[in-house]
């Protein structure tokens, strides 16, 4: 009894939107060996009929931890299929010996955290006999809960693919993959405790009870420095965003840096307007 | 009164207030006893179209026992305790302005004493002010990043400024700078002070004022988009009006995760003490520096760590690789790892620098030219905004006309000679060349350097930029524009263009024009003529240059603006200009505008000095319209009508084709959407004048307006005054936008201050002036009806009734010119009633801005008391008032304070009774007579407590006269008897008018005015 049970893909909302909209999945090198690893093992082939998948945002949701890849998947039934991808993980011994090689190389450690792989970390893993993507089809097992018996199938195709472009905005994830995480993998010096944008924690500061004091006028001290900075809008909007480039997993419907963008530049619009309108004389004359 | 107070609670603004008239609540012990109601509150800040959160707060303050310290002495008076202040509870009315409220009130503020009569603002509003524009300024700068914060147990998407360099330093700045009292509001008691960090407090208020900037940036219907993902829903809520993200709490919690995975590179710079900073270094230099040359070797991106507290301190990256890993000072901060990931970020914005990062210890990267081009151009701007400072070459930072090749236009001189017929229209002819620093550059040249095709060129050991497309585009512009106006060749001249500001466009000239110019700009010197024939009086020599420079700029029919400091006589150089005008042949009149108080001043002083010149006053209800007027018009050379009624009758006003239209206290017309300055543009005249005593070169914002009056076209557009002075002086503090204002509007002011003795070195050390005065409508009611009952009165009394009953006529006459509150004695409101308060007002205005102190004088009590109140409420600044019921401690108090504290009061208001003998009052340098006393012998012993030893100003006195009353008639008289005054009126000042016949009196007590004020 051979059905093909022939069911349209039901489309789905909110998931994560491939943002390479033709050619290759991820544009860095490290993307591109991600995805030629693959094609090593004679999947490669099967991996386009992960593209329109991937680009539609089919995949709602994709999360990595050390060793497994789990992700969802909208197919044609409503349940979403499940996708797992393991992948052997280096041990905690031959990590610390790459650690130790790292160290070697402030560079490798700067790379990253600006977010590129370094060029030559390959050859890092090695000189220590290792190797940074699964070199052999044996550590790396792919599953998904579709009816469809080709592996991959196009859901675990497309959840690589995005993978891939990942990878571009976060080179630690392949580290996470492997079974180091990014804290751990650069040491003690990189481990910036406060992550937040406030500042520490100020000190106390009592209230002076002088009424002098309490009621100080900066006025004339105020007008002295120069405490706002520059009035101008700058030259290439959003800048700060675009520093810190895509954003995890990004699942909007509109494209996240330029629908930033738009707002930024609105914004800079309307401080100004604010500012200049302030600035001005106002209201009619005393005497008329 | 009501001084307002405001303190950043949470997300909001607090606002309370101490009122002066406050009854105390005696059930409630924990009641700030002079807090303002609620009421009061909202009706001073007036924001009815804003949600207003209005309620109670717990305020700190000074206190001694059981009493708050006022916050001054507008607030109330101190109690009499020895105790020590310490701070404790107060409850207090209070109302919350959320961010957008917040952001109206401050701007209806920003940094003034009052926000309107008898609301007095506290000292954290001046400072919430400046923090609001630190936070536009980050908006505009777009230093901010999209997050999500956790409000209760809603999460919340909102936006958060960052603090990077410069403004890392700011934030610092600011905070310390913070009056406690911003930050002394709590939401309810509790047994110990708040301790909040001003740096905490300033944070808040700093977030929410950027988060509702760019929230809602994109107006009320942007927040949409899909809400399929919690991605969605967080872009959607960073511009909804409550920023709650609708999601699942799952998706929520792994949204504030990846916003911190994201957030993490720029958050660990964000804190750290140093900052990364790129020098670009020139190549050395070639031993042969002849012929232009694309630069030998190469250029050098050096990286340095520089300290936000210590901006010239630089730490070579080798020397920090050198270093031992942990700073001894700071052991949580690592300066070698923060280089890294410094030159990590920058890497993302300059790809030299990414290169750089491939070899061990970065320290700096090499540039060939061309790439030292492209990081000067495009690079080091995009650094910068980062945060990373960068340090470029002199040359390239100061580049101007010197190092860039420029188009130089020569004009030829026209036929015609001298001014009469030259107007700022008149077209002339160009000729146009380029030229590349001092050099004239022939078109083979220019094809050669363009062959280079490298943008830096090594010239004569000099670095310049070239772009060979923008100079051949200039080029072809100006050669196209083979004439240019008198009124373009003025602008290029003085460097105001904005194209010559571009592309370096200058202009040669010779002849007539070349003497303009130079005259204009203060080179040469201009001809003095001698003083007009039938001039009465005068003229100082400083008053001589004026009037000669009036008339200059007359001859060339441009505008000009006389600012002199008040007392200096800008009255006098006006009317000498006007009366040789008249000498050299005008027939037309001239029309002088000026606040309706200064109106018979005018005529005063034209009486005195310009006789010859019919003076009209075009005022009233009485006065003449349309065809009427212009006949009469023509008959007078001076006009003197008043903002008002220029603005009424601007349709037949602007019909009379005017020799000058003179605008006195042109303030009037500086904000340039007025109806009125709009009126006084459309006047049509051969030349115009503007008269100021506020230096106004200093209100940039002002000035458009004012020489949009002058010389039309001069400054550009409003638009364009706004883009290319406007903003990069008052907001980026740019001091070549400065020098460019200043080269083309310098030509047209001419100021002279009072204390500038290589100008005036011959002005007496004391400087009498009077003050003619308008009466109000009102006042002119009340002065009438006075006397209609003295009239009928008089002709029946004798003796010693009839001389009482004169007296007080004469009190109460008084009183009408004073003001009509001070006649009916009642208390009704003060403002815009009186003429002399008017113009009380207005000296005052120039008074205090300038940092100088006052005496006002009044032979009445009550009327005191009204000026105290006014100026209090007006100025916001304490005001104490010396009468007979002061006890000797007080009055020796207010004159210590007055004399010796450094931020004692600027005005005092003494009684003359009181007060007008035997104090030494020498830090007041004007002395203001509010109303007349008939002995000079009086007055000049008044005055004497500031002119006396131990004065080191000139001291102005002011006597005010309203014009047309007993005032005026009575001195009039007495000037008549010149030095036999004082016999004549012997030692009681009033009493030989009861010797007058009734005839006589009622001449002098008669209202001979042709109208009153409208």
């Amino acid at each position: 009894m051979v059905y093909y049970d022939y069911r349209p893909t039901i489309r789905a909302r909110g998931g994560i939107r491939a943002q390479s909209r033709r050619g290759d999945f991820g544009s860095s090198w490290w993307a591109q060996r991600w995805l030629q690893t693959l094609e090593n093992f004679r999947i490669g082939a099967r991996l386009s009929r992960g593209r329109s998948y991937a680009r539609r945002g089919q995949v709602l949701s994709v999360d990595v931890e050390q060793g497994v890849v789990n992700a969802l998947v909208q197919g044609s039934r409503k349940t979403p299929y499940r996708v797992t991808i393991e992948v052997d993980t280096i041990s905690a011994g031959d990590w610390e010996a790459l650690r130790e090689e790292f160290a070697q190389q402030p560079i490798i450690a700067a790379s990253l955290i600006s977010g590129r792989m370094p060029d030559n970390i390959e050859d890092a893993f090695r000189v220590r006999g290792l190797s940074m993507f699964p070199d052999s089809e044996d550590d790396l097992e792919t599953d998904c809960t579709c009816p469809d018996w080709s592996n991959p199938c196009k859901h675990v195709a497309a959840v690589y693919l995005l993978l891939g472009e990942e990878f571009d905005r976060d080179p630690f994830l392949i580290f996470r993959l492997r079974g180091m995480e990014r804290e751990e993998l650069l040491g003690d010096d990189f481990r910036q405790s406060a992550q937040t944008l406030d500042g520490p924690p100020a000190p106390p500061e009592p209230l002076p009870a002088d009424p002098d004091d309490f009621w100080a006028n900066p006025a004339h001290r105020l007008a002295e420095c120069d405490l706002t900075g520059a009035f101008t809008t700058p030259d290439a909007p959003a800048a700060l965003p675009r520093q810190l480039g895509r954003f995890p997993f990004w699942q909007g419907e509109q494209e996240f840096v330029p629908a930033l963008q738009r707002i930024y530049q609105a914004a800079s619009r309307r401080a100004i307007d604010s500012y200049t309108r302030q600035a001005e004389p106002e209201g009619a004359p005393p005497n008329s | 009164m009501l001084v307002l107070h405001t303190a950043q609670l949470e997300e909001r603004l607090v606002l309370w207030g101490e009122d002066s008239a406050a009854r105390q609540d005696q059930t409630n012990a924990d009641r700030h006893p002079g807090c303002a109601d609620i009421d009061l509150l909202l009706e001073a800040i007036d924001l009815p179209d804003y949600d207003i959160m209005a309620g109670e707060a717990t305020v700190w303050l000074p206190s001694k026992g059981n009493t708050p310290l006022p916050s001054s002495p507008l607030a109330g008076d101190a109690p009499k305790s020895r105790a020590k202040p310490r701070i404790r509870p107060w409850r207090v009315s209070a109302i919350r302005l959320d961010a957008g409220a917040a952001a109206e009130f401050l701007q209806s503020c920003q940094d003034r004493p009052v926000l309107k009569p008898g609301v007095i603002l506290g000292p954290e509003v001046a400072y919430w002010y400046r923090a609001y524009r630190f936070g536009l300024s980050l908006a505009t700068r777009q230093q901010y990043l999209p997050t999500v914060t956790g409000r209760g147990d809603r999460v919340i998407a909102t936006w958060k400024p960052l603090f990077i360099g410069d403004d890392a330093h700011r934030l610092a700045q600011l905070a310390s700078l913070m009056p406690p009292s911003a930050r002394s509001v709590t939401n309810a008691a509790a047994p110990q002070p708040p301790t909040p960090a001003a740096s905490t407090v300033l944070r808040a208020f700093l977030d929410v004022t950027v988060d509702h900037l760019v929230r809602g940036a994109l107006g009320p219907d942007a927040a949409n988009g899909g809400v399929d993902s919690a991605h969605d829903a967080w872009l959607h809520s960073l511009s909804s009006a409550d920023g709650i993200i609708d999601a699942p709490l799952v998706q929520l919690q792994q949204l504030r995760q990846q916003v911190s995975e994201w957030h993490r590179p720029i958050a660990a710079a964000a804190n750290a003490p140093y900052r990364l900073c790129i020098r670009l270094e020139e190549p050395p230099e070639p031993a042969d520096d002849e012929a232009p040359a694309i630069g030998q070797g190469d250029w050098y991106l050096r990286y340095l760590l520089q300290p936000h507290d210590d901006h010239s301190l630089l730490l070579p990256a080798e020397t920090v690789w050198k270093r031992r890993r942990r700073d001894a000072r700071n052991p949580d901060f690592s300066p070698r790892e923060f280089l890294l990931s410094s030159l990590a970020q920058a890497a993302n914005l300059c790809p030299p620098i990414a290169a750089s990062l491939h070899g061990k210890r970065p320290a700096g990267q090499k540039l060939p030219t061309a790439g030292a081009h492209q990081f000067l151009n495009a690079e080091a701007p995009a650094l910068q905004q980062a945060g990373f400072g960068v340090l470029l070459p002199a040359w390239w930072t100061r580049r101007g006309s010197r190092t860039r090749p420029a188009i130089r236009a020569r004009v030829k001189t026209p036929s015609m000679q001298g001014g009469g017929h030259i107007s700022l229209s008149t077209m002339l002819d160009l000729d146009v060349m380029v030229a590349l620093g001092d050099q004239t550059i022939t078109p083979e040249e220019l094809a050669e350097l363009a062959e280079l095709k490298t943008p830096l060129v090594r010239l004569r050991g000099q670095w310049v930029e070239i772009n060979a497309d923008e100079i051949r585009e200039a080029a072809d512009f100006w050669s196209n524009k083979q004439q240019v106006s008198v009124r373009d060749a003025i602008h290029i001249s003085l460097d105001a263009d904005d194209r010559a500001a571009d592309d370096n466009v200058s202009l040669q000239t010779d002849d007539w024009i070349a003497r303009l110019m130079e005259q204009l700009d203060g080179k040469t010197q201009i001809e003095r003529p001698d003083a007009p024939a039938s001039f009465q009086g005068s003229l100082r020599p400083y008053q001589e240059a004026g009037y000669a420079w009036l008339t200059f700029l007359r001859q060339w029919g441009l505008g000009a603006c006389l600012a002199d400091d008040m007392g200096l006589g800008k009255t006098i150089q006006t009317l000498a200009a006007l009366q040789l005008d008249e000498e050299e042949g005008n027939e037309r009149p001239n029309l002088l505008v000026c606040p309706t108080s200064l109106m018979y001043n005018w005529q005063r002083e034209s009486a005195k000095f310009t006789p010859d010149l019919n003076v009209m006053l075009h005022h009233g209800p009485g006065r003449k319209r349309g065809v009427r007027f212009h006949k009469t018009a023509s008959n007078h050379q001076i006009i003197v009508t008043s903002y008002g009624t220029m603005l009424r009758d601007a349709k037949f006003l602007s019909d009379v084709p005017w020799r000058a239209v003179i605008l006195d206290e042109a303030q009037n017309i500086k904000n340039p959407v007025s109806r009125q300055a709009q009126a006084a543009r459309n006047l049509p005249a051969d030349y115009r004048v503007a008269l100021t005593g506020t230096p106004v070169e200093n209100h940039v914002g002002d000035l458009w307006s004012i020489m949009e009056f002058l010389n039309p076209g001069l400054l550009g557009t409003q638009a364009q005054f706004k883009r290319n002075y406007f903003v990069p002086i008052q907001a980026n503090h740019d001091a070549a936008a400065a020098s460019r204002l200043q080269k083309a509007t310098g030509p047209f002011i001419l100021r002279r201050v009072k204390t500038d003795r290589s100008i005036i070195d011959d002005l007496p050390d004391k400087h009498e002036t009077k003050q003619y005065c308008s009466l109000t409508r009102e006042q002119v009611t009340l002065y009438e009806a006075v006397l209609r009952e003295a009239e009928a009165r008089m002709e029946q009394q004798e003796g010693i009734q009839r001389r009482g009953s004169i007296l007080d006529t004469l009190t109460k006459l008084k009183q009408a010119c004073n003001h009509p509150r001070q006649l009916l004695a009642d208390n009704s409101p003060i403002a815009g009633r009186s003429g002399k308060m008017e113009r009380l007002h207005q000296l005052l205005d120039e008074i205090i801005p300038n940092g100088d102190r006052a005496l006002v004088f009044s032979q009445f009590a009550e009327m005191g008391a009204i000026i105290q109140r006014y100026v209090q409420e007006n100025f916001g600044i304490e005001t104490p008032f010396l009468h007979g019921g002061v006890s000797r401690r007080v009055r020796d108090g207010m004159v210590e304070r007055f004399q010796n504290d450094p931020h004692g009061p600027q005005v005092f208001v003494l009684s003359l009774r009181a007060g007008g003998s035997g104090l030494n009052l020498p830090r007041a340098n004007h002395v203001i007579h509010y109303d007349r006393w008939w002995n000079p012998a009086v007055e000049n012993q008044a005055t004497d407590r500031a002119f006396r030893i131990g004065q080191t100003k000139d001291v102005h006195v002011h006597k005010l006269i309203c014009a047309g009353t007993l005032e005026d008639h009575i001195d009039a008289m007495i000037e008549a008897k010149g030095d036999t005054a004082e016999r004549v009126v012997g030692g009681n000042s009033e009493r030989w008018l009861t010797e007058l016949s009734n005839a006589e009196l009622r001449e002098v007590l008669a209202l001979s005015l042709d109208h009153a004020d409208d």
